[in-house]
């Protein structure tokens, strides 16, 4: 009889080693016998597992105490002890990097053979890369030393059905075992168990922790770490939209909105008109569908306590140029510094291109209006009605102690239509702003908006409302392509108005009937360098069309007008102005990014606040280096439900089109519906502790405690089990190796 | 046969599958699975198997999946499953309901320790407290013995002379976890060695009746009778049942009880399970050495083979019960019994030794020491508590 003795830890398979070296023998014609030591299966947990080999029929069914070898599947499981009743020339198989003379000192006068296993393992992808399993690999070696050949080895592994890298493995252990005899003489003394009073039921400790440090089983052990959520990474303005949601999933809103008032003085604003890149990046979206986290801003600032402001200022005074989203959000947070402001607007009202270019059925006045009252709580005198000049501009920095310019696109692109008549084209964001004057009507008319971002959706709709019988949109590409926001164009189909994709105007003329537009109908080439596929003209000869009417208004996009800035500087990427004398300079907002959007002109107008702020003070209020950004794969998703996303409420097509009366609703609560306290649970966190405790419920071990807004492990008893991070809903825990 | 490596758990879900498997043309099979450490993989391998007719229901209890047993049964499909120490415990209401009900139900006990404190290796008093259910029970000493014995258990159980419940314990690890060498019933076999299960007493549609309504005193009285008339049947059938197992796979199974050296022995040693393996090969030392021993191995427990016992212990002066169970207040449960056999005989002294409890190895060595103790006794002393190494 040849007994085997295997010393593990569970997890590692050395059960299953045992019956492959068994099988190895039955494979053979021998009786075998091979079986584990169960405890409560533990991961980690030092664990035996045993092999008989006998040509008789094997009765025997203890603990094997005298064994003929013994094997060691674990580095940290090596010592002295293991070769307690090991026969006199039997075999120490041990899984370690190191060569057998290492071991002089543990065994000498043994047999001992070794082979990196785990490394073996690893590299053939055996397990996972921090769990390897090693029994396929140790087999090669017990092979070896128990001199088997590598025929029995694979006939084993196949009639257990392993396959691949656990066939490569043995192989490659069986290939690269080290054996020798050390020097020295052997111990044959086996130590005995230490004996000491065994608890009764009654006792304390009995189904209480075990005393065993348990965290010594480990091989790894969770950390926590912070993500950065991908709709934060996403938003220009800077905002912390998942701090802010978490804030609304508790019903807090006047934290929720103060979260937001930290980057955005225009969370009413954005919450209408933000074309959402946060929404565009929620991970939620392959499982259902984005948090809508739009009109979570909106119900925040409609929900939430605006704080009070500080009323502490510095004796700097700050010039800021152009009261848009970049200029405002710029005075905004020079004030919250402490700054005062001097803003100087060229139109009449504040609010630039919120104002005058964004339709109130979108953006209700009274909004923007106590949005822009609540910044005019600072240290501001406002200056309107007179545009300033390079000159102006050179003046301030010797008035101010800095100047922010934010002038914004004040240029409209346009397309030569030929000799047509001037009186039937007009500029969309002239338009906009006569028809929120109500300076214009369109009564009966067929009107034609060329272009395909959100100054077009706005003409066409407004067109609409201000009696137009037909409008059709002309856009170069298709509707995916469209920059506008989706749902904006979706509102725009479903009142009516007709989208003419794959068009491009050539030329405008009358004929005897009126006024007739020619387009060319187009298709999608290679892209270009903005990513989006180019529109090519199409060459067959039904390529041209014309489309009758009796209005066109041009909706191409902007251009920012630099002839103000002095001459001779130069825009740095900070936004400074460099090559001056005078107080610095900085430009921010579309006037220096072109971006298009109100969000990203408040947070251009924020970092240039705090750029000129660090200028004049040296005080850097720039946060470190993000930590990257929680993708998909962070959140484990099998853990959320699906639920459909909460809406807005909504006018129906038929009044809007009437009317400028906001078409959106917000989020309304009835007394058994609270759409934004459920689309706020929606959120997934991802990347950021919420405190949702999953991993001390899940912990088998007990040993994961609250600690403050955090959490603690006990890794005196953690064994690394990693139940916690699989259980984390949103990727903060993760396992390190030790 | 098919000469396989596999584990005692193994090895019964193959045996129970192939059980079902040979009702297919008749009303086929089923089998109520809930898990419990260390049974799972019996019903796990049941959940896997994909029966010609039958199938493996999950419940969310033991009670539940003795209750799948018990309607299966009165249907007329041959039923079973498998539970152990707690899990039996909590099937116990519906095991009596089995037994009362007298269908042919084969359970596998997987012995374990009854909780709490929590302990998942073997010990015989799940199963032993069942003693009283109605149910015959088996004790297996290895893998072999265990394929065997479930096999015979359906052909008694479901012998119109009998028709009662069948329980058949293997250790709990020490074979149920244990990877050995066994030759497994093929299924061309079964089909030869198990008539179609016929309950006579089945519900059907076309004879609507009912069955253990509400009885007088009197006629459960009757009732109880005709059980224990049937319990003094199972020696006789069993024996049949061995004689055709001899036929149909060429092999002869241990009856209910094996003498092992008593013909010539002053100290009698008594043990089944794996124990019993354990307990023969020290034996075997020392008659090497001369010495008159003996061992009993009862496989079966009920009914209680007290004449053949009896019989085996004719010339026995000194008898030691190994106990893998305990009834707190009186001692082992086989000892009960044995003790009981051998009423009115003052020549022998029965000492009873509570050993190996919660899973403890019972090395060769610790059965040498009791048979040391065991000869130096001259009177029987309370069960001893036998301590075995860690």
């Amino acid at each position: 009889m040849t007994e085997i003795t295997i010393f593990g830890r569970g997890g590692q398979g050395g059960v299953t080693l045992a019956k492959l070296i068994a099988t190895s023998y039955f494979l053979r014609g021998k009786h075998v016998q091979a079986f584990g030591v169960y405890a409560a299966e533990r991961s980690g947990a030092p664990l035996q597992a045993f092999v008989r080999i006998d040509d008789e029929e094997i009765t025997n069914h203890n603990q094997i105490r005298e064994p003929d070898h013994v094997i060691v599947l674990d580095r940290t499981l090596i010592a002295p002890s293991v070769q307690a009743g090991l026969k006199p020339g039997g075999w120490i198989i041990l899984n370690t990097p190191d060569p057998p003379d290492a071991f002089v000192e543990d065994f000498p006068g043994r047999n001992v053979a070794t082979i990196d296993a785990t490394d073996i393992a690893v590299t053939n992808g055996l397990g996972t890369r921090t769990v390897p399993i090693v029994n396929t690999t140790m087999l090669g070696t017990v092979a070896k030393a128990l001199n088997l050949s590598l025929d029995d080895v694979e006939a084993a592994l196949g009639d257990l059905k392993f396959g691949g890298g656990n066939v490569t493995s043995a192989r490659k252990a069986f290939e690269n075992t080290v054996a020798q005899k050390l020097k020295g003489k052997a111990d044959m003394k086996a130590p005995t168990a230490p004996k000491g009073r065994i608890a009764g039921i009654l006792d304390a400790d009995v189904g209480q922790m075990p005393k065993i440090r348990t965290g010594s089983w480990a091989t790894r052990q969770p950390e926590r770490q912070r993500l950065t959520p991908p709709c934060n990474h996403g938003c220009p303005a800077g905002n912390d939209v998942r701090g802010f949601i978490e804030a609304a999933s508790r019903e807090e809103y006047d934290r929720a909105l103060a979260i937001l008032l930290e980057t955005s003085p225009f969370p009413g604003t954005c919450g209408r008109v933000c074309p959402a890149p946060c929404m565009e990046a929620c991970n939620r979206s392959p499982l259902d569908a984005s948090v809508n986290i739009r009109e979570l801003e909106r119900y925040v600032a409609e929900h939430g306590k605006r704080p009070e402001v500080p009323a502490q200022w510095r004796k700097e005074r700050i010039a800021v140029v152009g009261s848009g989203p970049a200029g405002l959000a710029a005075t905004y947070h020079l004030g919250r510094l402490g700054y005062r402001v001097a803003l100087f607007e060229g139109g009449g009202e504040l609010g630039g291109v919120m104002r005058t270019g964004i339709p109130s059925y979108r953006l209700p006045p009274d909004v923007l209006g106590e949005e822009i009252s609540y910044i005019l709580r600072q240290s501001v005198d406002v200056h309107t009605g007179r545009f300033l000049d390079r000159s102006d501009l050179l003046k301030l920095t010797h008035e101010f102690s800095a100047v922010f310019v934010g002038t914004g696109l004040q240029d409209s692109r346009t397309v030569n239509l030929g000799n047509a008549d001037e009186e039937f084209v007009e500029q969309g964001i002239d338009f906009l702003d006569r028809a929120r004057l109500g300076r214009v009507r369109l009564d009966g008319l067929h009107v034609v908006v060329i272009g395909g971002g959100n100054t077009a959706m706005d003409a066409a709709r407004s067109a609409l409302r201000v009696g137009a019988r037909t409008v059709r949109v002309v856009y170069r590409r298709t509707r995916a392509e469209m920059p506008a926001i989706r749902e904006e164009i979706d509102e725009a189909l479903e009142e009516g108005i007709v989208l003419d994709e794959l068009a491009s105007p050539l030329q405008l003329h009358r004929d005897g009937e009126g006024v007739v537009l020619t387009c060319q109908r187009m298709r999608l080439g290679e892209p270009d360098e903005s990513g989006r596929r180019r529109p090519v003209p199409e060459t067959s000869e039904d390529a041209q069309f014309d489309l009758r009417c009796d209005r066109v208004i041009l909706a191409l996009g902007q251009t920012s007008n630099v002839a103000i800035l002095p001459e001779g500087s130069e825009i740095h990427e900070n936004g400074e102005l460099l090559g001056l004398s005078g107080a610095p300079m900085f430009a921010g907002g579309d006037f220096a990014t072109n971006e298009g959007t109100v969000t990203a002109a408040i947070g251009s107008g924020r970092k240039a606040a705090w750029h000129l702020h660090r200028t004049l003070t040296g005080e850097n209020l720039f946060p470190p280096p993000a930590e990257p950004i929680a993708e998909p794969d962070a959140v484990t998703m099998h853990l959320f439900k699906r639920s459909p996303s909460e809406q807005s409420a909504m006018i129906s097509p038929v009044e809007r089109r009437r009317t400028f009366t906001e078409v959106r609703r917000g989020m309304i609560d009835s007394p058994d519906h609270h759409p934004a306290l459920i689309e706020a649970n929606r959120c997934f966190s991802c990347g950021v502790c919420n405190q949702c405790d999953a991993c001390i419920d899940y912990c088998p071990e007990g040993i994961v405690f609250r600690n403050g807004d955090g959490y603690r492990f006990d890794y005196g008893y953690c064994k690394g089990c990693g139940v916690c991070a699989s259980q984390c809903p949103r990727g903060v825990i993760y396992m390190s190796e030790l | 046969m098919a000469r396989a490596l596999v584990t005692g758990n193994h090895a019964a879900g193959h045996t129970l599958a192939a059980c079902g498997e040979a009702n297919r043309e008749a009303r086929g099979c089923c089998c109520g699975a809930y898990p419990i450490t260390p049974q799972s993989e019996i019903i796990e391998f049941l959940r896997d198997y994909e029966f010609t007719k039958g199938r493996t229901i999950p419940v969310e209890s033991e009670h539940s999946a003795m209750g799948v047993c018990i309607g299966a049964s009165v249907a007329g499909a041959r039923s079973f499953t498998a539970s152990s120490s707690n899990g039996l415990a909590y099937m116990t209401e519906n095991i009596f309901a089995a037994g009362f009900y007298r269908l042919p139900i084969v359970l596998i006990a997987v012995n374990r320790t009854l909780g709490p404190p929590w302990n998942i290796w073997v010990d015989q008093g799940d199963s032993l407290a069942l003693r009283d259910a109605a149910w015959l029970q088996f004790y297996a000493e290895s893998h072999q013995e265990l394929v065997d014995t479930i096999l015979l258990a359906f052909r008694i159980s479901e012998d119109e002379r009998i028709l009662l419940p069948t329980i058949v314990a293997q250790d709990g690890f020490v074979t149920s976890h244990t990877q050995m060498v066994v030759d497994l019933p093929e299924q061309e076999l079964v089909d030869r060695y198990l008539p179609h299960c016929h309950i006579p007493h089945r519900l059907s549609l076309e004879h609507p009746t009912t069955i253990g309504g509400l009885t007088w005193p009197r006629e459960t009285e009757h009732h109880r009778r005709e059980i224990q008339t049937a319990m003094e049947q199972v020696p006789a059938v069993l024996g049949e049942a061995i004689d055709e197992f001899e036929k149909v796979f060429g092999r002869r199974p241990h009856g209910m009880l094996s003498a092992e050296h008593t013909e010539d022995a002053e100290t009698v040693l008594i043990a089944c399970n794996t124990m019993a393996r354990t307990l023969r090969n020290v034996v075997a030392e020392r008659r090497e050495r001369g010495e008159r021993v003996g061992m009993v191995k009862p496989k079966m427990f009920r009914p209680f083979p007290r004449a053949e016992l009896a019989a085996a212990l004719s010339g026995a002066k000194r008898v030691g019960v190994l106990d893998r169970n305990h009834s707190p207040g009186s001692g082992g449960i086989f000892w009960q019994e044995i003790a009981a056999s051998l009423q009115g005989r003052s020549d022998v002294l029965v000492q009873d030794y509570l050993v190996g409890l919660g899973g403890g190895d019972v090395t060769p060595q610790v059965i040498h020491e009791i048979i040391d103790d065991l000869n130096t006794r001259k009177e029987a002393v309370e069960p001893i508590w036998k301590e075995v190494a860690a």
